[in-house]
């Protein structure tokens, strides 16, 4: 106990080498546990927002193939599908049953493109509650030619509620449609540098894609217990399969730049390549009837590629947590050597008092340690402070961001062995760094010590 | 006297002969018995007057003016082969997609970028580059299994008399569901078309105002395309260098694509 306390005092001799030291470790841990939190932080959040937006953890998606080889993206056997659901008995909060077009957008002088999804918007609760209109309100969508757009739709087609816009679209088949929409209201786009998509009546978009009024091209299942999605899917997917015939899974995209990716595919709405996928591999085979897919929210990010923009994060914190674990090693290095220098004749004194070379080694490295626990604790404490007042501040829904916060706030997520890794390390790197100095002084004679001059 | 015969015989209420009567209501329906054009034959005249049994081949520019908007320019040669459905496209201009093509075989329409050396599906129904054509412009012609008329009426386009025919699509897989040509009497070559959606909205004009004449086929070597959405919008095409000469059957490939440019 004693010479636990000895080793604490000798910290406090010098007490702002000390604490820029321990400073320096606090900062590494601080800054590795916030990046790595802020990393899955975003991961999560981004699942849970594009579950929102896209109304569903779980897809299906339909391709019809008809005798003349023609294949058209729509669902019209409810019974299976439903049956399926049923049967799979996975926690279903809410199904979105939605069929969707690529329009062009017609006001005046200006254009734009924008996704269209027809939704049942008497039963759509969770895309009014995802949905934050800035003008406007749901009331117009009673009218069967509503719609919603988004922010930068309405601000490129400089259109407001009550404004009637032309949209340029095609039918299933591909033939060139034009339909006149009343814009109902505008949402607030979910920082994204596009708006997500534009919605409309399930039955008017329909009519336009030249559907059948009961038939829909997507069903959306919200789960009530979003960490549960894989095994659902997979109890889903056995589901099916006993009633319909189902494709293949979405596969991974091909290997590419993270960052390059995401510029490129933010702007568009990921099933629109989920859809064209679909399409080729509906496209193999010689059968006729419908051929159903299942998709996750984590095949959808993965196409996103936002698990790399995820893992590019992480990169980033382990480049800077391996910057911190040299700085550590030089600082600790250095510090117990100017510490060796100082104390060369305290060292020989106590050698000659009889304290064994283990002991005066040992002296040392507890000190490291309790540098290093101080640290750490300091560093931790200060990453909790650091990630509660982040999520304290509240970002607009325009923030380019806002898709990879959690209700406007930042949220933070890092897991026991985010937080355990890098403080090993840090512990490992500081007894290391304090062990060459302890070595030597352990090694040196009591009466060259007595006699040092320095 | 004259009094006395209307005392005693007043005039018979006037009615048309009978026969007359039916003959003036039928007018109609005998004249469209007798004048009521062939329109498949017409129609089927359209595509062999523009359609080739040999090799076709020609160098195509686009200008396109959008509102708010510099005029963008677009030249590519385009190959043909109509007698087995063949096409192929070569970029010329402007240099950024110099080197991409396109190539119709076996019913797929394919994009070839130059840069990744890649192909892809593409559709002949989207519209060509940033312009108001669309990739089947330069493709060949099935007006007489794609449409049927509705109606018809006659009438003048500028000095000449025309046939106007208002077609609908036979299958849901033509591009425009409705159509309304302007067809020259003489010779039964187009000279205006509307197209429209299937929500019958017109959509977009094309005039076609010169043609070149080559063996026994009619080429038009100029096209204003107007859009009737985008109000202000307008690409005119011009057709030059027209070659009936035979191409080799490599140029319908895919390794023609990629070895063109090199």
């Amino acid at each position: 106990m004693r010479f636990m306390i000895l080793a604490i005092r000798n910290l406090g001799r010098q007490k702002r080498r000390s604490f820029l030291l321990g400073g320096a470790i606090a900062f590494g841990i601080l800054i590795v546990t916030f990046v790595n939190g802020f990393a899955g932080g975003v991961a999560g959040n981004l699942e849970q927002n594009f579950s929102q937006l896209l109304g569903g953890e779980i897809f299906i998606q339909g391709v019809e193939k008809k005798p003349s080889g023609q294949r058209v993206q729509v669902i019209t056997d409810e019974a299976a599908l439903s049956a399926a659901i049923a049967d799979s008995r996975i926690p279903v909060k809410s199904v979105t049953r939605s069929s969707a077009f690529l329009g062009t957008f017609f006001f005046h002088n200006n254009s734009t493109v924008q996704e269209v999804v027809g939704v049942d918007f008497d039963v759509a609760a969770p895309l009014r509650d995802r949905l934050t209109l800035v003008e406007g309100s749901f009331d117009g969508m009673r009218n069967p030619e509503g719609i919603i757009i988004g922010q930068q739709t309405a601000q490129r087609l400089k259109a407001r509620p009550g404004d009637l816009v032309l949209v340029q679209l095609r039918t299933i088949t591909g033939q060139m449609n034009v339909a006149e929409f009343l814009v109902a209201g505008v949402s607030h786009d979910p920082g994204l540098s596009v708006s997500f998509a534009a919605y409309a009546n399930r039955a008017y978009v329909n009519a336009l894609e030249n559907l059948p009024p009961e038939a829909y091209q997507q069903l959306g299942i919200l789960l009530s217990n979003p960490e549960t999605t894989n095994a659902a899917a997979a109890e889903l997917s056995r589901a099916l399969s006993r009633r319909v015939v189902l494709l293949p899974a979405l596969p991974k995209a091909a290997g590419e730049n993270p960052i390059g990716s995401m510029l490129r595919q933010h702007s568009e709405n990921p099933m629109g390549a989920m859809v064209a996928d679909l399409m080729r591999l509906a496209s193999e085979g010689s059968y006729t009837g419908t051929r159903y897919r299942l998709s996750t929210i984590d095949d959808i990010l993965g196409r996103l590629q936002l698990p790399q923009i995820i893992a590019a994060i992480n990169g980033v914190a382990f480049v800077v947590l391996l910057i911190l674990f040299l700085i550590i090693v030089v600082g600790v290095i250095n510090t117990f050597r100017i510490v060796l220098n100082e104390r060369t004749r305290e060292i020989g004194t106590m050698r000659a008092l009889g304290m064994q070379r283990g002991r005066v080694r040992s002296l040392f490295l507890l000190e490291a340690l309790f540098l290093f626990v101080g640290g750490a604790v300091v560093g931790l404490i200060g990453a909790t402070l650091v990630m509660a007042l982040a999520s304290l501040a509240s970002f607009a829904p325009t923030t380019p961001a806002f898709l990879m916060l959690r209700n406007g706030h930042a949220s933070f997520m890092v897991s026991p062995g985010q937080i355990a890794l890098p403080i090993v390390a840090v512990g490992l790197l500081t007894m290391l760094g304090a062990w060459l100095p302890a070595r030597r002084a352990a090694r040196l004679k009591p009466v060259e010590a007595l006699t040092a001059v320095h | 006297m004259i009094s006395f015969f209307r005392r005693h015989f007043p005039p018979r209420p006037r009615f048309l002969n009978p026969i007359v009567f039916l003959l003036i209501l039928a007018a109609p329906v005998l004249r469209a018995d007798t004048d009521q054009p062939d329109v498949a034959a017409l129609l089927g005249q359209l595509d062999t007057l523009t359609n080739f049994q040999g090799d076709f081949t020609a160098e195509y520019t686009e200008v396109t003016q959008h509102p708010g908007q510099q005029p963008s320019v677009y030249r590519h040669d385009v190959y043909r082969r109509d007698r087995i459905g063949a096409m192929t496209i070569v970029m010329r201009y402007p240099d950024s997609q110099k080197g991409q093509g396109y190539l119709e075989v076996d019913n797929n329409f394919w994009f070839y970028d130059q840069n990744s050396r890649l192909f892809s599906h593409a559709s002949l129904k989207e519209n060509w580059q940033n312009t108001d054509a669309m990739n089947s412009d330069f493709f060949r012609t099935n007006w007489a299994r794609d449409y049927g008329a509705v109606s018809w009426s006659e009438g003048t386009l500028g000095v000449y008399p025309v046939l106007i025919l208002d077609l609908k699509g036979t299958n849901d897989q033509v591009t425009f569901p409705f159509k309304k040509v302007w067809i020259r009497k003489d010779i039964g070559i187009l000279l205006k078309a509307e197209d429209y959606s299937f929500s019958k909205l017109l959509m977009r004009t094309v005039y076609y105002p010169q043609y070149v004449k080559i063996e026994d086929h009619y080429v038009a070597d100029r096209m204003l395309i107007i859009d009737n959405l985008n109000v202000g919008a307008k690409t005119e095409m011009t057709l030059a260098n027209i070659s009936l000469a035979t191409l080799p059957d490599y140029t319908f490939t895919k390794a023609f694509l990629q070895q063109v440019n090199r």
